[in-house]
């Protein structure tokens, strides 16, 4: 059923709220090393979508397919599934009262069940990746935005994943502590991470995208190579957004 | 103008600059310190000068004096052959008290203290609007307050003694018949302490998991935990207790004794009460946590136990905190089961003492056992609170590794 090489795929995707409909039948796929971007007004229904990957919402109808595996199927360990996936947030959701090294090793020890040391080595290794290391032993309330940020990559990363998802990383960001988190971004694409990102910064998402995506109100409205969405808009709708934005 | 300004004050406020923010509330001056000054002597005189002629007349103490006589304060004398049983016990101390209440330092000292406490009311509010200084104005008003205080504490001190002082003495401070049960007293603060510590420990573990229970999103395991929390909480401790050590234990003949009876209502009574604490703590943590957790692979309970009860527990000490003080004084409610004696919890123990002699000082130094424990909890909880709201406290325990 699943007979292509994409890591992730999305099957008409639907998901409720109640009566409201945010995701409106998406289908979409991932292959391994992509960068896709997603872009769209607030609302549209861009986070929702990320957390339908590793399923924190389960859509309501459709399918989504993980590295060959139906993961809607009730069956499915998805407490496994997830370890596969790494997640960023917009708040960054550290545990306040965790040391940055802390972080990462108690999903190491307690998840993927590695000895003390071997979890303690793993972290440092992704703290020194993202530029941290010298921070592992702070708490997130003595970090700065920027650097939480990158602590919360590098808990991600040392799981691991196959598949990085970034939903609005910078969001919360003030403007100056923006560029050493996308400078982190920046150099996982480089290494060939593959990864699905929701982000308002445009210039990210032409030069590190290598496929875009725009969403609006539920549904996917155009896709392509992110220039060329960029400089050829086909519908009103993507024109006008990026008029805003731009 | 800026320029001689700054000159002037060069000397102070640079070492102020340095040591913290700016003083804004500016110089005291001698007239606002004079009214602060006489709004705490006045309360000086009339509080610590009443307890010093008590104390003085303690110390010298044991004499029966005419007037003592005169109102039936008569030393005790027990039974004999030839006569009958006289007097009360502890009539030396409760005379003491009695004409230290109406000696003439006394007086002298009450009517002082009123009308200073007069002086600096008058003086503070009346001249605190002309204040050029924020502190000055603020040490006029509080010395008005305080001989406010001074006034009415004064005033209602000088009115009580022309009244039966003996009377009120004899019935509420007549420590000298607590002779034998001093000991007893401590041990039945032992046991209201090890009902409470029983009830909470044991509550707090059963909160803890009913919290858990009654959070869960399937409303089969989610019902039976609001049903109890809901019958625990409905319900009268006194109910509880009654119910279950008479109806239970003794209706069903099981072989439990009334302290352990006690202990385990303490129990499942503040276990309900602790799971709506714990329930309210994990539901303020944020759900990021939860999504974060779940997001590295983690169950449902790692994530509770790794991420969400270490976060909530520091939320919920200061209310878990006072359910502790609620409980300590519901302790007495025991007294419904009829403990034997050494089983005694301090209301119980005063209510014991108060039957074998109809003294009530039993219950004068029972609220004294109980605040001893409570003011220390109470004072901690807002210590806790405190911390808490300026964000130290996740902090502060985290950082000794906890
Ligand atoms: N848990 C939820 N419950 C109810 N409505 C939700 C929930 N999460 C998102 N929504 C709604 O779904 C819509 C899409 O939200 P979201 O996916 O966060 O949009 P975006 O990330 O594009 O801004 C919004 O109208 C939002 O209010
Ligand atoms: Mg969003």
């Amino acid at each position: 059923m699943n007979n292509d090489s994409s890591l992730v795929r999305l099957e008409n995707v639907h998901k409720w709220f109640g009566s409201l409909h945010v995701l409106k039948g998406i289908d979409l796929s991932l292959a391994p090393q992509e960068v896709l971007v997603i872009i769209g007004p607030s609302g549209s229904g861009k986070s929702t979508l990320l957390r339908c990957v590793n399923l924190l919402e389960l859509p309501t109808q459709g399918r989504v397919w993980f590295d060959g595996r139906n993961i809607t199927d009730v069956r499915t360990d998805v407490d496994e599934v997830r370890t596969h996936i790494g997640i960023v947030f917009q708040a960054y959701n550290l545990f306040p009262h965790k040391t940055a090294l802390q972080n990462i090793t108690v999903a190491l020890e307690r998840v993927l069940r590695l000895g003390h040391n071997e979890a303690r080595d793993r972290a440092l290794q992704q703290l020194t990746r993202v530029g941290m290391a010298q921070k592992a032993e702070g708490y997130p309330g003595q970090l700065s935005g920027g650097q939480q940020q990158r602590v919360a990559i590098a808990r991600a990363l040392a799981m691991q994943p196959k598949v990085m998802l970034f939903d609005e990383v910078t969001s919360a960001l003030d403007p100056e502590l923006v560029g050493e988190v996308l400078e982190v971004m920046l150099r996982l694409a480089g290494e060939g991470m593959t990864m699905m990102v929701v982000t308002h910064e445009m210039g990210f998402a032409r030069e590190v995208g290598t496929r875009m995506l725009f969403m609006d109100d539920g549904v996917i409205v155009e896709e392509g190579e992110p220039r060329e969405l960029f400089y050829h808009p086909q519908t009103d709708r993507l024109r006008q957004f990026l008029a805003k934005v731009l | 103008m800026a320029e001689t300004v700054r000159g002037s004050a060069a000397g102070p406020e640079a070492v102020v600059a340095r040591t913290g923010p700016p003083d804004v509330r500016g110089t005291a001056s001698p007239w606002a310190l004079s009214i602060f000054g006489a709004g705490i002597s006045a309360l000086v005189l009339v509080i610590g000068g009443v307890a010093l002629v008590q104390v003085v007349y303690a110390l010298e103490g044991g004499r029966i004096t005419s007037g003592c006589r005169a109102v039936g304060l008569v030393p005790f004398t027990p039974q004999t052959p030839t006569s009958p049983a006289a007097g009360i016990k502890g009539a030396e101390g409760v005379c003491n008290i009695v004409e230290a209440a109406r000696a003439t330092p006394t007086t002298l000292l009450l009517w002082l203290g009123v009308v200073v406490g007069v002086a600096a009311l008058a003086a503070g509010f009346g001249t605190y609007r002309r204040m050029e200084t924020r502190r000055r104005r603020e040490l006029c008003i509080t010395g008005a307050v305080l001989g406010i205080q001074a006034v009415v504490i004064g005033a209602f001190l000088l009115w009580f003694r022309e009244g039966r002082v003996d009377r009120f003495a004899s019935q509420f401070l007549n420590f000298e018949r607590l002779q034998g049960y001093w000991v007893g007293f401590i041990g039945a603060a032992k046991n209201t302490l090890l009902l409470a510590f029983g009830g909470e420990i044991g509550g707090i573990v059963a909160g803890l998991v009913l919290a858990m229970l009654a959070i869960s999103s399937r409303r089969a395991v989610r019902a039976p935990a609001r049903a109890y929390i809901n019958f625990f909480r409905g319900t009268p401790l006194l109910w509880q207790l009654s119910f279950f050590y008479f109806g239970i234990v003794l209706g069903l003949n099981l072989p439990l004794g009334v302290f352990a009876a006690a202990i385990i209502v303490f129990i499942l009574n503040t276990g309900a009460y602790a799971a709506e604490v714990f329930r309210a703590g994990i539901q303020s943590i944020e759900r990021g946590q939860m999504e974060a957790a779940r997001s590295l692979g983690m169950t449902y309970l790692q994530a509770m136990r790794f991420a969400i009860v270490p976060q909530a527990v520091r939320r919920v000490i200061p209310p878990l905190m006072n359910e502790f003080v609620i409980l300590i004084k519901d302790t007495a409610l025991v007294l419904v089961l009829g403990l034997a004696r050494d089983q005694l919890e301090i209301f119980n123990y005063a209510q014991e003492g108060y039957s074998s002699t109809f003294n009530a000082t039993f219950f004068v130094v029972a609220a004294i056992a109980y605040l001893a424990v409570t003011l220390p909890l109470i004072r901690l909880v807002n210590i806790a609170e405190r911390r808490l709201r300026g964000g130290l406290l996740g902090l502060n325990i985290g950082q000794q590794g906890l």
